[in-house]
Protein backbone atom coordinates (compact mmCIF):
# COMPACT_ATOMS: atom_id res chain seq x y z
CA UNK A 1 0.00 0.00 0.00
CA UNK A 2 1.64 3.31 -1.34
CA UNK A 3 1.37 5.56 1.92
CA UNK A 4 3.27 8.25 0.86
CA UNK A 5 1.22 8.78 -1.72
CA UNK A 6 -2.40 11.13 -1.27
CA UNK A 7 -5.27 10.11 0.32
CA UNK A 8 -8.59 11.72 1.70
CA UNK A 9 -9.91 8.36 3.13
CA UNK A 10 -8.75 6.29 5.62
CA UNK A 11 -9.57 3.31 7.74
CA UNK A 12 -8.15 2.81 11.32
CA UNK A 13 -8.43 -0.44 12.66
CA UNK A 14 -11.97 -0.29 11.93
CA UNK A 15 -14.42 -2.88 13.06
CA UNK A 16 -18.00 -3.08 11.75
CA UNK A 17 -20.73 -4.94 12.57
CA UNK A 18 -24.28 -6.46 11.33
CA UNK A 19 -26.76 -7.42 14.01
CA UNK A 20 -24.50 -7.66 16.58
CA UNK A 21 -22.27 -9.74 14.51
CA UNK A 22 -18.56 -8.70 13.82
CA UNK A 23 -18.23 -8.83 9.99
CA UNK A 24 -15.02 -6.69 9.69
CA UNK A 25 -12.34 -6.16 12.02
CA UNK A 26 -8.83 -4.89 12.02
CA UNK A 27 -9.30 -2.89 8.99
CA UNK A 28 -5.75 -0.51 7.98
CA UNK A 29 -5.54 1.26 4.68
CA UNK A 30 -5.56 3.85 2.73
CA UNK A 31 -7.88 4.61 -0.66
CA UNK A 32 -5.35 6.60 -3.09
CA UNK A 33 -6.88 10.19 -4.75
CA UNK A 34 -7.33 9.44 -7.91
CA UNK A 35 -7.22 5.89 -8.05
CA UNK A 36 -9.51 2.99 -8.58
CA UNK A 37 -9.44 0.75 -6.01
CA UNK A 38 -11.32 -2.57 -6.35
CA UNK A 39 -13.30 -4.16 -3.39
CA UNK A 40 -13.70 -8.21 -3.86
CA UNK A 41 -14.65 -10.86 -1.43
CA UNK A 42 -16.97 -14.54 -1.42
CA UNK A 43 -21.33 -13.17 -0.82
CA UNK A 44 -21.19 -11.96 3.12
CA UNK A 45 -17.80 -10.79 3.06
CA UNK A 46 -18.81 -7.67 4.08
CA UNK A 47 -18.31 -5.92 0.97
CA UNK A 48 -21.68 -4.24 1.36
CA UNK A 49 -20.67 -3.72 5.06
CA UNK A 50 -17.72 -1.91 4.58
CA UNK A 51 -19.20 0.53 2.03
CA UNK A 52 -21.67 1.41 4.66
CA UNK A 53 -18.94 2.03 7.09
CA UNK A 54 -17.60 4.23 4.68
CA UNK A 55 -20.44 6.02 3.97
CA UNK A 56 -20.90 6.84 7.50
CA UNK A 57 -24.59 4.47 7.34
CA UNK A 58 -23.31 2.29 9.79
CA UNK A 59 -22.07 2.94 12.99
CA UNK A 60 -18.15 1.59 13.83
CA UNK A 61 -18.01 -1.48 16.80
CA UNK A 62 -14.26 0.07 17.10
CA UNK A 63 -11.59 2.11 14.78
CA UNK A 64 -12.63 4.93 12.45
CA UNK A 65 -12.57 6.23 9.32
CA UNK A 66 -10.74 9.20 8.64
CA UNK A 67 -12.59 11.19 4.94
CA UNK A 68 -11.46 14.38 4.40
CA UNK A 69 -13.72 14.34 1.17
CA UNK A 70 -16.80 16.98 1.78
CA UNK A 71 -20.04 15.24 1.90
CA UNK A 72 -21.82 17.00 -0.84
CA UNK A 73 -18.76 15.47 -3.11
CA UNK A 74 -19.37 11.68 -1.88
CA UNK A 75 -21.23 9.84 -4.36
CA UNK A 76 -22.97 6.64 -4.34
CA UNK A 77 -24.17 4.39 -7.30
CA UNK A 78 -26.58 1.92 -5.53
CA UNK A 79 -26.80 -1.31 -6.68
CA UNK A 80 -29.84 -0.77 -9.24
CA UNK A 81 -32.58 -3.25 -6.97
CA UNK A 82 -32.04 -0.60 -4.51
CA UNK A 83 -33.75 2.34 -6.45
CA UNK A 84 -37.58 2.94 -6.91
CA UNK A 85 -37.86 2.43 -10.63
CA UNK A 86 -41.84 3.17 -10.73
CA UNK A 87 -40.94 6.93 -9.35
CA UNK A 88 -42.29 8.91 -11.86
CA UNK A 89 -38.98 10.87 -13.06
CA UNK A 90 -37.47 11.38 -16.17
CA UNK A 91 -33.28 10.85 -17.28
CA UNK A 92 -32.46 14.20 -17.00
CA UNK A 93 -34.44 14.70 -14.00
CA UNK A 94 -32.18 12.08 -12.33
CA UNK A 95 -29.56 13.62 -13.72
CA UNK A 96 -29.63 16.73 -12.66
CA UNK A 97 -30.45 15.86 -9.06
CA UNK A 98 -26.94 15.22 -8.64
CA UNK A 99 -26.62 18.89 -8.26
CA UNK A 100 -28.91 19.17 -5.24
CA UNK A 101 -26.30 18.43 -2.67
CA UNK A 102 -24.33 21.98 -3.76
CA UNK A 103 -27.19 23.58 -4.90
CA UNK A 104 -29.12 23.28 -2.00
CA UNK A 105 -33.23 22.47 -1.55
CA UNK A 106 -34.52 25.53 -2.68
CA UNK A 107 -32.67 26.93 -5.67
CA UNK A 108 -33.97 26.50 -8.99
CA UNK A 109 -31.53 24.94 -12.22
CA UNK A 110 -29.96 27.99 -13.75
CA UNK A 111 -29.17 27.89 -17.84
CA UNK A 112 -25.36 26.67 -16.28
CA UNK A 113 -26.76 23.43 -14.41
CA UNK A 114 -28.99 22.08 -17.46
CA UNK A 115 -26.21 22.67 -19.82
CA UNK A 116 -23.96 20.65 -17.51
CA UNK A 117 -26.74 18.36 -17.39
CA UNK A 118 -26.88 18.02 -21.03
CA UNK A 119 -23.02 17.91 -21.23
CA UNK A 120 -23.21 14.70 -19.08
CA UNK A 121 -26.11 12.81 -20.52
CA UNK A 122 -24.15 13.34 -24.05
CA UNK A 123 -20.55 12.15 -22.57
CA UNK A 124 -22.37 8.90 -21.61
CA UNK A 125 -24.39 8.41 -24.68
CA UNK A 126 -28.35 9.37 -23.04
CA UNK A 127 -29.06 12.49 -24.73
CA UNK A 128 -31.55 11.18 -26.76
CA UNK A 129 -33.44 9.50 -23.64
CA UNK A 130 -33.58 12.73 -21.79
CA UNK A 131 -37.05 12.65 -21.22
CA UNK A 132 -37.93 8.81 -21.18
CA UNK A 133 -38.89 7.92 -17.14
CA UNK A 134 -36.98 5.75 -15.49
CA UNK A 135 -39.16 2.48 -15.44
CA UNK A 136 -38.64 2.32 -19.17
CA UNK A 137 -35.03 1.79 -19.08
CA UNK A 138 -32.95 -1.28 -19.95
CA UNK A 139 -30.39 -1.62 -17.11
CA UNK A 140 -27.75 0.10 -18.68
CA UNK A 141 -29.94 3.07 -19.99
CA UNK A 142 -30.55 3.17 -16.02
CA UNK A 143 -26.66 2.77 -15.18
CA UNK A 144 -25.66 5.17 -17.32
CA UNK A 145 -28.38 7.67 -15.51
CA UNK A 146 -26.96 7.06 -12.15
CA UNK A 147 -23.09 7.44 -13.46
CA UNK A 148 -24.42 10.86 -14.99
CA UNK A 149 -26.00 11.88 -11.61
CA UNK A 150 -22.21 11.10 -9.92
CA UNK A 151 -21.06 13.16 -12.81
CA UNK A 152 -23.04 16.11 -12.62
CA UNK A 153 -22.22 16.29 -8.55
CA UNK A 154 -18.62 16.56 -9.13
CA UNK A 155 -18.24 13.48 -7.05
CA UNK A 156 -14.25 13.68 -5.21
CA UNK A 157 -15.18 9.86 -3.61
CA UNK A 158 -17.14 7.57 -5.74
CA UNK A 159 -18.38 4.19 -3.74
CA UNK A 160 -19.92 2.02 -6.85
CA UNK A 161 -21.76 -1.41 -5.92
CA UNK A 162 -21.20 -3.84 -9.03
CA UNK A 163 -21.27 -1.24 -11.51
CA UNK A 164 -21.89 -3.65 -14.11
CA UNK A 165 -24.35 -6.28 -13.33
CA UNK A 166 -26.95 -6.74 -15.53
CA UNK A 167 -25.81 -3.98 -18.13
CA UNK A 168 -24.59 -4.26 -22.03
CA UNK A 169 -21.52 -4.62 -22.91
CA UNK A 170 -21.26 -1.33 -24.83
CA UNK A 171 -22.73 0.33 -21.29
CA UNK A 172 -19.65 -1.73 -19.73
CA UNK A 173 -16.89 0.20 -21.67
CA UNK A 174 -18.16 3.38 -21.47
CA UNK A 175 -18.95 3.25 -17.90
CA UNK A 176 -15.14 1.71 -17.81
CA UNK A 177 -14.15 5.08 -19.37
CA UNK A 178 -16.27 7.47 -17.42
CA UNK A 179 -15.08 5.84 -14.25
CA UNK A 180 -10.98 5.78 -15.86
CA UNK A 181 -11.57 10.16 -16.92
CA UNK A 182 -13.10 10.58 -13.28
CA UNK A 183 -9.83 8.93 -11.80
CA UNK A 184 -7.45 10.35 -13.72
CA UNK A 185 -8.86 13.91 -13.08
CA UNK A 186 -8.44 13.04 -8.73
CA UNK A 187 -11.76 11.25 -7.85
CA UNK A 188 -11.19 8.60 -5.38
CA UNK A 189 -13.29 5.11 -6.56
CA UNK A 190 -14.27 2.60 -5.03
CA UNK A 191 -16.16 -0.45 -6.73
CA UNK A 192 -17.37 -3.87 -5.83
CA UNK A 193 -16.34 -6.02 -8.42
CA UNK A 194 -17.05 -10.28 -9.32
CA UNK A 195 -15.82 -10.05 -12.43
CA UNK A 196 -11.74 -10.76 -12.68
CA UNK A 197 -11.52 -9.62 -16.27
CA UNK A 198 -13.44 -6.34 -15.35
CA UNK A 199 -10.64 -5.72 -11.99
CA UNK A 200 -7.79 -6.92 -14.25
CA UNK A 201 -8.79 -3.99 -17.04
CA UNK A 202 -10.39 -1.31 -14.30
CA UNK A 203 -8.77 -1.62 -10.91
CA UNK A 204 -4.84 0.33 -10.14
CA UNK A 205 -5.73 -1.23 -6.14
CA UNK A 206 -7.80 -4.17 -4.45
CA UNK A 207 -8.89 -4.78 -1.60
CA UNK A 208 -9.42 -8.55 -0.77
CA UNK A 209 -12.27 -8.98 1.93
CA UNK A 210 -12.01 -12.75 3.35
CA UNK A 211 -12.86 -14.28 6.99
CA UNK A 212 -13.34 -10.79 8.25
CA UNK A 213 -10.16 -8.98 7.29
CA UNK A 214 -9.08 -7.00 4.66
CA UNK A 215 -5.98 -7.23 2.26
CA UNK A 216 -4.70 -4.45 0.22
CA UNK A 217 -2.66 -5.33 -2.87
CA UNK A 218 -2.78 -4.09 -6.52
CA UNK A 219 -4.27 -5.05 -9.34
CA UNK A 220 -1.16 -5.76 -11.28
CA UNK A 221 -0.28 -8.71 -8.60
CA UNK A 222 -2.73 -10.18 -9.09
CA UNK A 223 -3.08 -10.83 -12.58
CA UNK A 224 0.80 -11.09 -12.95
CA UNK A 225 2.76 -12.25 -10.15
CA UNK A 226 2.28 -12.94 -6.42
CA UNK A 227 0.36 -16.19 -6.62
CA UNK A 228 -0.97 -15.64 -3.06
CA UNK A 229 -2.88 -12.16 -3.53
CA UNK A 230 -4.18 -14.22 -6.92
CA UNK A 231 -4.90 -17.41 -4.83
CA UNK A 232 -6.60 -15.13 -2.38
CA UNK A 233 -8.62 -12.90 -4.85
CA UNK A 234 -9.86 -16.21 -6.61
CA UNK A 235 -11.21 -17.44 -3.46
CA UNK A 236 -12.72 -14.41 -2.36
CA UNK A 237 -14.02 -14.33 -6.05
CA UNK A 238 -14.92 -17.79 -6.10
CA UNK A 239 -13.73 -18.08 -9.71
CA UNK A 240 -11.25 -20.76 -11.37
CA UNK A 241 -8.30 -18.87 -12.31
CA UNK A 242 -7.22 -15.25 -13.97
CA UNK A 243 -6.70 -14.69 -17.82
CA UNK A 244 -3.79 -12.41 -17.78
CA UNK B 1 -80.81 26.79 -19.76
CA UNK B 2 -77.72 28.72 -19.15
CA UNK B 3 -79.53 30.71 -16.19
CA UNK B 4 -80.89 27.24 -14.83
CA UNK B 5 -77.05 26.11 -14.90
CA UNK B 6 -75.98 29.05 -13.15
CA UNK B 7 -78.35 29.07 -10.67
CA UNK B 8 -77.51 25.19 -9.98
CA UNK B 9 -73.91 25.92 -10.00
CA UNK B 10 -74.87 29.21 -7.54
CA UNK B 11 -77.40 29.53 -5.49
CA UNK B 12 -76.29 26.59 -2.96
CA UNK B 13 -73.34 29.36 -1.71
CA UNK B 14 -76.05 32.00 -1.20
CA UNK B 15 -75.64 30.48 2.17
CA UNK B 16 -72.51 31.01 4.59
CA UNK B 17 -72.39 27.65 5.92
CA UNK B 18 -72.28 26.27 2.32
CA UNK B 19 -69.51 28.99 1.60
CA UNK B 20 -67.77 28.58 4.47
CA UNK B 21 -67.92 24.91 3.55
CA UNK B 22 -66.87 25.03 -0.07
CA UNK B 23 -63.61 27.15 0.94
CA UNK B 24 -62.74 24.36 3.63
CA UNK B 25 -63.10 21.74 1.07
CA UNK B 26 -61.13 23.84 -1.37
CA UNK B 27 -58.22 24.42 1.05
CA UNK B 28 -58.00 20.51 2.03
CA UNK B 29 -58.74 19.83 -2.24
CA UNK B 30 -55.24 21.77 -2.22
CA UNK B 31 -52.86 20.16 0.21
CA UNK B 32 -54.64 16.71 0.66
CA UNK B 33 -54.10 15.23 -2.70
CA UNK B 34 -50.23 16.30 -2.65
CA UNK B 35 -48.93 14.19 0.51
CA UNK B 36 -51.52 11.72 -1.04
CA UNK B 37 -49.30 11.57 -4.16
CA UNK B 38 -46.62 10.66 -2.20
CA UNK B 39 -48.24 8.25 -0.50
CA UNK B 40 -49.29 6.08 -2.94
CA UNK B 41 -45.32 6.88 -4.82
CA UNK B 42 -44.40 5.05 -2.03
CA UNK B 43 -46.52 2.36 -1.75
CA UNK B 44 -48.14 3.65 1.55
CA UNK B 45 -51.86 4.35 0.76
CA UNK B 46 -53.08 1.86 3.53
CA UNK B 47 -50.78 3.34 5.99
CA UNK B 48 -52.78 6.94 5.14
CA UNK B 49 -55.93 4.71 5.39
CA UNK B 50 -54.65 3.66 8.75
CA UNK B 51 -53.53 6.62 10.40
CA UNK B 52 -57.03 8.25 9.61
CA UNK B 53 -58.19 6.43 12.05
CA UNK B 54 -55.13 6.09 14.34
CA UNK B 55 -55.99 9.54 14.97
CA UNK B 56 -59.47 8.75 16.68
CA UNK B 57 -58.98 8.13 20.71
CA UNK B 58 -56.88 11.21 20.58
CA UNK B 59 -59.76 13.36 19.16
CA UNK B 60 -62.45 11.23 21.40
CA UNK B 61 -60.34 11.98 24.40
CA UNK B 62 -60.30 15.62 23.29
CA UNK B 63 -63.92 16.07 23.03
CA UNK B 64 -64.72 14.43 26.43
CA UNK B 65 -62.55 16.53 28.45
CA UNK B 66 -63.63 19.56 26.75
CA UNK B 67 -66.47 19.20 24.32
CA UNK B 68 -66.68 20.06 20.53
CA UNK B 69 -63.11 21.87 20.35
CA UNK B 70 -61.02 21.96 17.66
CA UNK B 71 -57.99 22.76 18.49
CA UNK B 72 -57.95 20.46 21.48
CA UNK B 73 -59.32 17.90 19.19
CA UNK B 74 -56.60 18.55 16.70
CA UNK B 75 -53.69 18.51 19.31
CA UNK B 76 -55.47 14.87 20.68
CA UNK B 77 -55.26 13.61 17.04
CA UNK B 78 -52.44 14.63 16.19
CA UNK B 79 -50.59 13.32 19.43
CA UNK B 80 -52.38 9.92 19.31
CA UNK B 81 -51.30 9.68 14.96
CA UNK B 82 -47.84 10.65 16.30
CA UNK B 83 -48.11 8.17 18.94
CA UNK B 84 -49.45 5.25 17.03
CA UNK B 85 -46.49 5.87 13.81
CA UNK B 86 -43.41 6.13 16.63
CA UNK B 87 -45.13 2.56 18.24
CA UNK B 88 -45.36 1.07 14.80
CA UNK B 89 -41.72 2.29 13.96
CA UNK B 90 -40.33 1.05 17.32
CA UNK B 91 -42.24 -2.19 16.64
CA UNK B 92 -40.94 -2.83 13.11
CA UNK B 93 -37.78 -2.08 14.72
CA UNK B 94 -36.91 -3.64 17.41
CA UNK B 95 -38.94 -6.90 15.81
CA UNK B 96 -38.77 -6.86 12.97
CA UNK B 97 -42.46 -7.19 12.02
CA UNK B 98 -43.09 -5.01 8.87
CA UNK B 99 -44.64 -1.70 9.65
CA UNK B 100 -48.05 -2.09 7.42
CA UNK B 101 -48.35 -5.04 10.04
CA UNK B 102 -47.63 -3.53 12.98
CA UNK B 103 -49.50 -0.51 11.66
CA UNK B 104 -52.80 -2.15 11.08
CA UNK B 105 -52.55 -3.59 13.92
CA UNK B 106 -52.06 -0.57 15.78
CA UNK B 107 -54.72 1.33 14.34
CA UNK B 108 -57.63 -0.93 14.71
CA UNK B 109 -56.47 -0.69 18.30
CA UNK B 110 -56.99 2.98 18.31
CA UNK B 111 -59.90 2.80 16.56
CA UNK B 112 -61.57 0.31 18.69
CA UNK B 113 -60.65 2.61 21.32
CA UNK B 114 -61.63 6.03 19.92
CA UNK B 115 -65.35 4.51 18.94
CA UNK B 116 -65.65 3.38 22.92
CA UNK B 117 -64.77 6.16 24.33
CA UNK B 118 -66.92 8.46 22.41
CA UNK B 119 -69.75 6.16 23.24
CA UNK B 120 -69.07 6.52 26.35
CA UNK B 121 -68.98 10.36 26.53
CA UNK B 122 -71.74 11.09 23.99
CA UNK B 123 -74.39 9.65 21.96
CA UNK B 124 -74.97 8.96 18.58
CA UNK B 125 -74.81 12.03 17.13
CA UNK B 126 -71.56 12.45 18.21
CA UNK B 127 -69.97 9.47 17.14
CA UNK B 128 -71.96 9.76 13.45
CA UNK B 129 -70.09 13.41 13.54
CA UNK B 130 -66.82 11.64 14.20
CA UNK B 131 -67.27 9.20 11.50
CA UNK B 132 -68.29 11.03 9.30
CA UNK B 133 -67.62 14.11 9.99
CA UNK B 134 -69.72 17.89 9.25
CA UNK B 135 -68.86 19.96 6.51
CA UNK B 136 -71.91 22.00 6.51
CA UNK B 137 -71.12 23.15 9.96
CA UNK B 138 -67.34 24.37 9.74
CA UNK B 139 -67.31 27.86 11.92
CA UNK B 140 -65.16 30.65 10.58
CA UNK B 141 -63.03 29.35 13.11
CA UNK B 142 -62.66 26.03 12.60
CA UNK B 143 -62.19 27.68 8.73
CA UNK B 144 -59.24 29.96 9.64
CA UNK B 145 -57.44 26.41 11.17
CA UNK B 146 -58.02 24.28 8.01
CA UNK B 147 -57.22 26.95 6.09
CA UNK B 148 -53.33 27.81 8.30
CA UNK B 149 -52.58 24.03 8.78
CA UNK B 150 -53.37 23.27 4.59
CA UNK B 151 -51.12 26.42 3.42
CA UNK B 152 -48.46 24.80 6.33
CA UNK B 153 -48.64 21.50 4.60
CA UNK B 154 -48.32 23.49 1.20
CA UNK B 155 -45.32 25.39 2.34
CA UNK B 156 -43.90 22.38 3.91
CA UNK B 157 -43.69 19.84 0.62
CA UNK B 158 -42.56 22.36 -1.11
CA UNK B 159 -39.96 23.03 1.60
CA UNK B 160 -38.81 19.68 1.84
CA UNK B 161 -39.98 18.68 -1.99
CA UNK B 162 -36.25 18.05 -2.96
CA UNK B 163 -35.79 15.90 0.26
CA UNK B 164 -39.34 13.75 0.09
CA UNK B 165 -38.42 13.08 -3.71
CA UNK B 166 -34.82 11.47 -2.87
CA UNK B 167 -36.54 10.05 0.17
CA UNK B 168 -39.18 8.30 -2.08
CA UNK B 169 -36.12 7.53 -4.87
CA UNK B 170 -32.90 6.13 -3.25
CA UNK B 171 -32.93 7.66 0.40
CA UNK B 172 -29.01 6.06 0.75
CA UNK B 173 -28.65 9.33 -1.27
CA UNK B 174 -29.62 11.46 1.34
CA UNK B 175 -28.14 9.71 4.05
CA UNK B 176 -24.55 9.57 2.37
CA UNK B 177 -25.06 14.04 2.14
CA UNK B 178 -25.53 14.00 6.38
CA UNK B 179 -29.24 14.28 5.86
CA UNK B 180 -31.05 11.24 8.11
CA UNK B 181 -33.70 10.06 5.50
CA UNK B 182 -35.47 9.19 8.93
CA UNK B 183 -35.77 13.23 9.54
CA UNK B 184 -37.83 13.76 6.30
CA UNK B 185 -39.83 10.82 6.62
CA UNK B 186 -40.69 11.98 10.02
CA UNK B 187 -41.87 15.63 8.66
CA UNK B 188 -43.60 13.65 6.12
CA UNK B 189 -45.52 11.47 8.65
CA UNK B 190 -46.59 14.26 10.73
CA UNK B 191 -47.80 16.57 7.86
CA UNK B 192 -49.92 13.60 6.90
CA UNK B 193 -51.34 13.51 10.32
CA UNK B 194 -51.95 17.33 9.95
CA UNK B 195 -54.02 16.94 7.10
CA UNK B 196 -55.77 14.00 8.49
CA UNK B 197 -57.21 15.52 11.79
CA UNK B 198 -58.09 18.70 9.71
CA UNK B 199 -60.15 16.81 7.19
CA UNK B 200 -61.51 14.73 10.05
CA UNK B 201 -63.75 17.84 11.01
CA UNK B 202 -64.88 17.85 7.78
CA UNK B 203 -65.05 14.22 6.44
CA UNK B 204 -64.86 11.92 9.36
CA UNK B 205 -62.40 9.22 10.72
CA UNK B 206 -63.97 6.86 7.86
CA UNK B 207 -63.15 9.10 4.94
CA UNK B 208 -60.53 11.76 5.94
CA UNK B 209 -57.88 10.23 3.60
CA UNK B 210 -60.46 10.12 0.83
CA UNK B 211 -59.57 13.14 -0.26
CA UNK B 212 -56.12 11.84 0.19
CA UNK B 213 -55.79 8.92 -1.82
CA UNK B 214 -58.41 8.59 -4.46
CA UNK B 215 -57.16 11.96 -6.64
CA UNK B 216 -53.74 10.50 -5.95
CA UNK B 217 -53.81 7.22 -7.08
CA UNK B 218 -56.33 8.66 -10.42
CA UNK B 219 -53.30 10.86 -10.93
CA UNK B 220 -51.11 7.79 -11.69
CA UNK B 221 -53.30 7.05 -14.63
CA UNK B 222 -52.67 10.34 -16.61
CA UNK B 223 -49.25 11.22 -15.74
CA UNK B 224 -45.60 9.80 -15.45
CA UNK B 225 -44.20 12.91 -14.20
CA UNK B 226 -44.59 13.84 -10.82
CA UNK B 227 -45.34 17.64 -10.82
CA UNK B 228 -47.69 16.42 -13.34
CA UNK B 229 -49.48 13.87 -10.99
CA UNK B 230 -49.66 16.61 -8.41
CA UNK B 231 -51.18 18.74 -10.32
CA UNK B 232 -53.76 16.17 -11.49
CA UNK B 233 -54.38 14.87 -8.20
CA UNK B 234 -54.89 18.42 -6.70
CA UNK B 235 -57.18 19.44 -9.87
CA UNK B 236 -59.67 16.07 -9.79
CA UNK B 237 -60.08 16.86 -5.68
CA UNK B 238 -61.01 20.63 -6.38
CA UNK B 239 -63.56 19.32 -8.91
CA UNK B 240 -64.31 16.25 -6.76
CA UNK B 241 -65.49 18.99 -3.70
CA UNK B 242 -67.31 21.39 -5.49
CA UNK B 243 -69.07 19.09 -7.23
CA UNK B 244 -69.63 16.70 -4.41
CA UNK B 245 -70.76 19.77 -2.30
CA UNK B 246 -73.49 20.78 -5.04
CA UNK B 247 -74.25 17.82 -5.94
CA UNK B 248 -75.43 17.14 -1.87
CA UNK B 249 -77.07 20.46 -1.75
CA UNK B 250 -79.17 19.75 -4.26
CA UNK B 251 -79.96 15.65 -4.17
CA UNK B 252 -80.40 16.61 -0.41
CA UNK B 253 -77.76 13.99 0.31
CA UNK B 254 -74.48 13.59 3.18
CA UNK B 255 -71.58 15.92 1.74
CA UNK B 256 -68.78 14.15 3.19
CA UNK B 257 -70.01 10.92 1.33
CA UNK B 258 -70.61 12.47 -1.78
CA UNK B 259 -67.45 14.28 -2.27
CA UNK B 260 -65.90 11.23 -1.32
CA UNK B 261 -67.32 9.28 -3.98
CA UNK B 262 -66.85 11.52 -6.82
CA UNK B 263 -63.45 11.37 -6.40
CA UNK B 264 -63.95 7.39 -6.43
CA UNK B 265 -65.97 7.82 -9.38
CA UNK B 266 -62.94 10.05 -10.87
CA UNK B 267 -60.68 7.30 -9.63
CA UNK B 268 -62.53 4.66 -11.64
CA UNK B 269 -62.88 6.82 -14.56
CA UNK B 270 -58.87 7.49 -14.63
CA UNK B 271 -58.69 3.33 -14.06
CA UNK B 272 -60.70 2.73 -17.64
CA UNK B 273 -59.59 5.69 -19.23
CA UNK B 274 -56.11 6.79 -17.95
CA UNK B 275 -53.33 7.33 -20.68
CA UNK B 276 -50.97 5.32 -18.86
CA UNK B 277 -51.74 2.02 -18.03
CA UNK B 278 -55.67 2.70 -18.34
CA UNK B 279 -57.46 -0.52 -19.08
CA UNK B 280 -59.41 0.60 -21.81
CA UNK B 281 -56.26 1.90 -23.75
CA UNK B 282 -55.06 -0.86 -25.70
CA UNK B 283 -58.28 -1.12 -27.16
CA UNK B 284 -58.04 2.39 -28.19
CA UNK B 285 -54.63 2.06 -29.57
CA UNK B 286 -55.53 -1.06 -31.36
CA UNK B 287 -58.67 1.34 -33.16
CA UNK B 288 -56.52 4.10 -34.01
CA UNK B 289 -53.88 1.65 -35.47
CA UNK B 290 -56.20 0.48 -37.45
CA UNK B 291 -57.68 3.10 -38.82
CA UNK B 292 -54.96 4.35 -40.91
CA UNK B 293 -55.27 1.01 -42.67
CA UNK B 294 -58.82 1.65 -43.45
CA UNK B 295 -58.16 4.91 -44.79
CA UNK B 296 -55.96 3.66 -47.51
CA UNK B 297 -58.27 0.63 -48.26
CA UNK B 298 -61.24 3.04 -49.02
CA UNK B 299 -58.50 5.49 -51.70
Amino acid sequence: MPVEQSSRLELRDLQLAQANRTVLEHVNGRFRDGAITALVGANGAGKSTLIQGIMGMLRPVAGKVVCAVPKERRAWLPQQLALDLTFPMSVEELVMTGSWPSHGALTGYCARHYRRGREVMARLGISHLAHRPLGELSGGQRQRALIGRTLMQEAELLLLDEPFANVDVETVEVLMTVLQQMAADGATIIVVLHDMEQLARLADEVVILNHGHAQWTTAREIVHSRPTAAESARLALGIPGVGA
Amino acid sequence: MLDTLLWWLTSPFDYAFMRRALVAALALSLSAPILGVFLTLRGMSLMGEALSHAILPGVAVAFMLAGFSLPLMMTGGVLAGLVTVALAGGVTQFSGLKEDAAMASLFLVAMAAGVLIVSLSGNALDLGHVLFGTILTVDSRTLMLVAVASSAIVLGVAIAFRALVMECLDPQFLTLQGRHAGWTHALFMMMVVLSLVVSFQTLGTLMAAGLMLLPAAAARYWSQRLEGMIAIAVGLALISSVVGLLVSYHAGLPSGPAIILLAGLGYGASVLLGTHSGLLLPYVRAKSAVAPGHAKLRQ
